[in-house]
């Protein structure tokens, strides 16, 4: 009877951390400039879409769950990859950041946070000289080339037709 | 018929130099447009209505934008400063209050006053007038300063380095440049980036 109560807790115990693993905390890196940079320099024939977004930015909430539905036709090649990069307040990581995107079910995606704020004079022109600094904004780059860069947010099948372009360009 | 192609060029040229002009906003150096917008109190306000003005801080910023919260008591602080110096701030709300509710002309009046806004906050009703300066995010500034009857652009950009902590900011942009204004100099940094909202447009 007592192995009975034992193997019962056991099992309950197994069941809650296998649920926990379900729901696991996303991996959101908090970085400043220098350590975002390496994604723009990458020489591997990736075609990065680095989208910069916060939670507090409308018009870039209401844009994800189209970047996201895009972005699982184009997540198996190996010559593509998502990044979103919050600009949000680094304090509000756990508070606004981390549950959004276990509630848009953000995934397939390599996720930063860019804590960089008394430098954005010099890293908004460096990420598109063209870029005033209004989000949402997406960089399309591959091999350390800038393909092209949306400061505005970009609709489900405009952001696709950019893609299959981009791609088709690198065949 | 030559006058007829000669005067559908100079249209085309029209043309394309109004549309580039609007697409692109201003450089600095370049003359501000004089604007008539409705105040929170009904009033509507024009530079030229300044008439001891020696320039402007004409700030594009609304109700919702957390950066543009996180920069009002900055901007109520130079408006105090420098008012009395010759360049009031002049606060533009450019966003479409119908695609973006909480800056409604109702809504702009409330914060004012809860804020204690010591500058005028007009409503760019038709938002006629942002595109021609060229603002993109909210705040935006454009610092102005009168030659005669013009207003010279001298400074685009953000506020200060830091929207986070004000104390923090070891590069206040906007103050740098209007204490070299009163000097008779010209602004060391005359055109910085930041992050901000969009405008709102439909």
């Amino acid at each position: 009877m007592k192995y009975k109560k034992i193997f019962l807790f056991i099992a309950i115990a197994v069941y809650l951390s296998t649920l926990s693993g379900c729901v696991s905390e996303p991996e959101i890196k908090v970085v400043n400039f220098e350590e975002l940079r390496p994604v723009f320099h990458q020489q591997n024939d990736v075609l990065y879409v680095v989208n910069f977004w916060a939670t507090w930015c409308a018009p870039c909430v209401k844009e994800i769950p189209d970047f996201m539905e895009v972005n699982s036709e184009f997540s198996k090649s190996n010559n593509f990859k998502m990044v979103l990069v919050s600009l949000d307040d680094s304090d509000k990581l756990e508070e606004a950041v981390k549950p959004f995107i276990v509630d848009k079910k953000i995934n397939d995606v390599d996720l930063y946070l860019l804590d960089d704020i008394k430098r954005m004079n010099e890293w908004i022109p460096a990420v598109d000289s063209a870029w005033s600094g209004s989000i949402p904004a997406t960089l399309f780059i591959r091999n350390g080339k800038s393909l092209k860069f949306v400061s505005s947010a970009i609709e489900k099948d405009e952001l696709r037709m950019i893609i299959l372009e981009l791609m088709q360009d690198n065949k | 018929m030559k006058t007829f192609v000669k005067y559908f060029a100079t249209l085309m040229i029209a043309i394309f130099a109004v549309s580039s002009a609007f697409a692109q906003g201003y450089k600095i150096g370049d003359e501000a447009i004089d604007f008539k917008l409705k105040n929170i109190d009904g009033k509507m306000i024009s530079l030229s209505d300044y008439k001891d003005a020696k320039g402007f801080v004409v700030i594009f910023t609304c109700n919702h934008c957390p950066y543009a919260i996180a920069y009002e008591d900055r901007i109520i602080a130079i408006d105090k400063k420098y008012k009395a110096m010759g360049y009031p701030v002049i606060a533009i709300n450019p966003n479409d209050p119908e695609v973006q509710p909480q800056d409604s002309f109702e809504l702009m009046k409330e914060r004012a006053k809860s804020k204690g806004f010591t500058f005028p906050y007009l409503i760019d009703e038709g938002q006629k007038i942002y595109p021609q300066y060229g603002a993109q995010r909210t705040p935006h500034v454009y610092i102005l300063k009168r030659d005669g009857k013009k207003n010279i652009v001298k400074y685009i950009g953000a506020i200060d380095n830091n929207y986070k902590n004000a104390n923090d900011a070891d590069q206040k942009y906007v103050e740098s440049a209007l204490d070299a204004l009163l000097k008779g100099q010209e602004p060391e940094v005359k055109s910085t980036v930041a992050i901000g909202c969009t405008i709102k447009t439909k």
